[in-house]
């Protein structure tokens, strides 16, 4: 320890004889690591994986049965309601829900101010598959539940002031629905459920309502719908069940590969039968895409953060070279002391750890910069691209992530110059 | 000074040189790419939409109860909603309309021309439903027929009739008039000058207007004002509260003019170059920082050398001259690898980003930018080394 001490203070004595050179050395180093990891944090948090323990176990069917004939066409992204009927008559899956968004009013009395509310409107088994906290109450009995709504904890506290509002109703768009459970805390991020149209960047809905209700009560989707016939989308109750109208995103669970190839035999029975009836006009096309995929699949994985984070690799190997280049000229001029101090009997590997400990104070230093430049670059990267703003939590995965990169990098632009200054030819050192 | 020479210069301290030229390469290749996207952006903000983007204003809304966004509840809010906004002082006119222009995506659909179905089916086109004195507020130019006067009804057997932009009717019925035309929403009654619909559109100028009530407000729906000249601001200022007396069971999502509208069609192009032009610049002062330090290390080291120099009869301006002309140097080779990187991360960016390609004269320019800063950087430590006094080479005997 006391020869650690003794390393340090020399290091110190060497920062006072030429403060400039290591002042811009730790400032090119802070601001690279700052910068990128600034852009890491938002790419990091955005290809997380909210379910590592069965993402791969989520998938996402998607069939081509629609009236109109068309050639090298992709599935559509959402389902109708029709097709969900006839892909959830399959015992297969351990667990499957359809599901869509919505928006909505919500208030406890007509003689109240509307509270704007996001709606999902989905099935029972959303809950397990997404793996769902509840507070209070319970699930759905069923997917025949109707005017039964759950509701997120902040919700409850905005609307009723509590969250034990369990038997409470309440009026959604002015009609009555009674809560029948309070989720806990819970944020899925990314919300891979619903990656269609780079929904998965967005916050998490407030309500949660039967699909059943959602369609006797009209509610549209309010991200993708298309309609591949005369269906009147005003009409969801009726005409919304039976014609091609798609807004329904669908997801199951299948636990083991035999599920999943069982499963995908069973899409194409399905898709032959519809064939055969005539209901299926355009080649067979079904994708059974996993969760963890869903995102490349649609195309909409944000390449803003993508084409930053690969610039700003490059800005962290420049502002490497660049500290190296300062470093390599410190050193140069620290020349003299090294040669004399091999000269007095100091062992290569004893100038080794003193650089050491020069790695560790620049290390100290440079994160130190790093966390105050890479603090005002997410403020700024979430006030110039706020859609990913959800993404910009610093954790302590990424903070342990950014000392060892900070670390590795210190000890890259001390390595080459300090091997220079120790490996030379003693004689001539000592000359110049 | 001949360049050989100053290659030797450059050769005797290898590894500064090479870590030097990678930084001014790969510098210039991001410096080369951040102009490129901001010249992007700049155009995509500047091209034609159309549209008068300053002295029109867009309030996306909403009615919160059920009642209101259903008939005939919803026809009477609308009607008193307008009134209101034309008796506004500064209103030129008013409109409503289930969605605005300007989007990325929204209500769109296909449309073909029904004799010649195969070639002329479009998908995508964004479909207007609105009230007549939506083509004042656009103030569009009619080009061809008449526009509605009054608004129809949707019925099994009759559709409203459609108007067109230009470029959709061209596209539809190429060489001839689309009038009295029938499509598969109807039958073409005129063809307006063109403007922005939606980005996600095949083609942004195509648009399909129908003079009719909304289908459904269940989205919303859009109010549209046309200013006098200076009065935008004015009437803004009275919009919030306006509809708010009209009828107080309203969302109002927003309030922009359609300039900013466009400003938020772009805004993620427009965060990406801002923060491209920021590294850029953060990249020229590191860049810089580099060749000042190296410079003053140089003449740090070499001042017997220019001693030397200066004794044998080198004149202060050519030693100025001569460090100048290392960095230079190092800047043209760094150029020129820097055009290759510039190539390859133009090709990686391209993967991820909508990015065009590099022209010839950005490289020139962007060195040049590079040259200067470079300069500026070594001008100093350049003048530094004039200052050695030819008595410095005594020292080296």
């Amino acid at each position: 320890m006391e020869q650690f001490i003794y390393y340090l203070k020399v290091s110190l004595l060497s920062i006072k004889r030429a403060p400039l050179p290591y002042a811009l050395t730790v400032f090119i180093l802070s601001v690279g690591l700052g910068v990128f990891f600034a852009n890491a944090t938002f790419y990091y948090q955005l290809n997380s994986d909210p379910l590592p323990h069965k993402s791969d176990k989520l998938f996402f069917p998607m069939t081509l049965i629609t009236p109109n004939d068309c050639n090298n066409c992709r599935p559509p992204r959402v389902l109708s309601y029709s097709n969900v009927q006839k892909l959830s008559a399959s015992d297969i899956p351990s667990a499957q829900a359809a599901m869509y968004s919505s928006d909505g009013y919500a208030r406890l009395s007509v003689d109240q101010p509307p509270t704007p509310v996001s709606i999902r409107i989905t099935q029972r088994d959303f809950f397990k598959m997404f793996e769902v906290p509840l507070l209070h109450g319970s699930m759905w009995a069923d997917d025949e539940a109707h005017n039964e709504v759950l509701l997120t904890r902040a919700m409850a506290l905005k609307l009723l002031g509590r969250t034990d509002v369990v038997g409470e109703s309440i009026l959604l768009d002015d009609r009555n629905v009674s809560v029948i459970g309070v989720l806990d805390d819970w944020q899925m991020l990314p919300r891979l459920y619903d990656a269609n149209g780079r929904n998965h960047l967005s916050a998490g809905e407030d309500i949660f309502l039967p699909l059943e209700t959602g369609y006797d009560l009209n509610y549209l989707s309010r991200t993708n719908s298309q309609t591949f016939d005369d269906t009147d989308y005003r009409q969801l109750a009726t005409e919304g069940r039976t014609g091609a109208l798609h807004q329904l995103q669908y997801w199951v669970q299948l636990d083991t590969e035999e599920q999943q190839q069982a499963y995908k035999q069973f899409m194409q029975s399905l898709a032959e039968d519809e064939k055969a009836a005539g209901r299926h006009p355009a080649p067979i096309n079904n994708q059974l895409v996993p969760m963890r995929n869903i995102v490349d699949y649609f195309g909409d994985d944000p390449g803003d953060i993508k084409a930053f984070a690969l610039v700003t690799l490059l800005f962290l190997v420049v502002c490497l070279f660049n500290a190296s280049h300062l470093a390599l000229n410190r050193y140069l001029s620290n020349q003299y002391e090294f040669s004399l101090r091999r000269a007095l009997g100091a062992s290569r590997s004893q100038l080794q750890l003193q650089m050491l400990a020069d790695v560790l104070l620049m290390t100290f230093l440079s994160i130190t910069g790093a966390l105050i430049i890479g603090y005002a670059g997410v403020s700024l990267m979430n006030t110039l691209l706020p859609r990913n703003s959800l993404f910009s939590d610093w954790n302590l995965t990424l903070m342990a992530g950014l000392m060892l990169t900070a670390f590795f990098c210190s000890y890259l632009v001390t390595l080459y110059p300090s091997i220079r200054a120790s490996f030379g030819s003693l004689n001539q050192q000592l000359k110049e | 000074m001949s360049l050989p020479l100053l290659f030797k210069v450059l050769l005797t301290r290898k590894v500064v040189t090479i870590l030097l030229l990678l930084q001014l390469a790969i510098t210039l290749a991001l410096l080369l790419n951040s102009v490129l996207l901001a010249q992007q952006t700049h155009q995509q903000l500047n091209q034609p939409t159309g549209l008068d983007l300053e002295e029109t204003l867009l309030v996306q809304i909403k009615p919160t109860t059920p009642q209101l966004r259903a008939y005939p509840l919803l026809e009477d809010l609308l009607e008193r909603q307008l009134n209101a906004l034309r008796n506004i002082p500064g209103v030129v006119a008013a409109a409503y309309s289930n969605q605005g222009m300007l989007l990325q995506g929204g209500n769109n659909g296909n449309v073909y021309n029904v004799d010649d179905e195969e070639r002329s089916n479009t998908s995508s086109v964004p479909i207007y439903f609105v009230s007549a004195d939506y083509f004042k507020v656009l103030g569009v130019d009619v080009l061809q027929g008449r526009l509605p006067q009054q608004s129809s009804l949707f019925t099994k057997e009759s559709f409203p009739s459609v108007v067109l932009t230009q470029s959709l009717a061209e596209h539809l019925f190429p060489e001839q008039s689309a009038v009295g035309r029938q499509l598969n929403r109807g039958s073409v009654s005129a063809v307006i000058s063109d403007f922005y619909g939606q980005r996600n559109g095949e083609n942004v100028m195509y648009n399909s207007i129908q003079v009719t009530r909304p289908f459904s407000v269940d989205w919303g729906y859009t109010l549209l004002l046309r200013t006098s000249p200076g009065q935008t601001s004015a009437v803004r200022q009275q919009l919030t509260t306006v509809l708010q007396q009209v009828e107080p069971n309203i969302e109002i999502f927003h309030i922009r003019s359609l300039a900013e509208q466009q400003q938020q069609l772009y805004r993620n192009e427009y965060g990406l170059a801002t923060l491209l032009t920021i590294l850029s610049a953060l990249m020229l002062v590191v860049t810089m920082i580099s060749s000042y330090s190296s410079t003053h290390f140089q003449v740090l080291k070499r001042q017997q050398e220019i001693g030397i120099k200066r004794a044998l009869g080198a004149s202060k301006r050519l030693i100025f001259i001569e460090l100048l002309s290392e960095g230079w140097l190092c800047t043209l080779i760094g150029t020129l690898l820097g055009i290759g990187c510039a190539l390859l991360l133009n090709h990686g960016l391209s993967q991820v980003i909508s990015l065009p390609s590099l022209n010839w004269w950005l490289p020139l320019l962007t060195g040049a930018i590079l040259l200067f800063s470079v300069t500026l950087a070594i001008w100093y430590p350049a003048t530094i080394a004039t200052r050695v006094s030819p008595a410095t080479a005594t020292k080296a005997l």
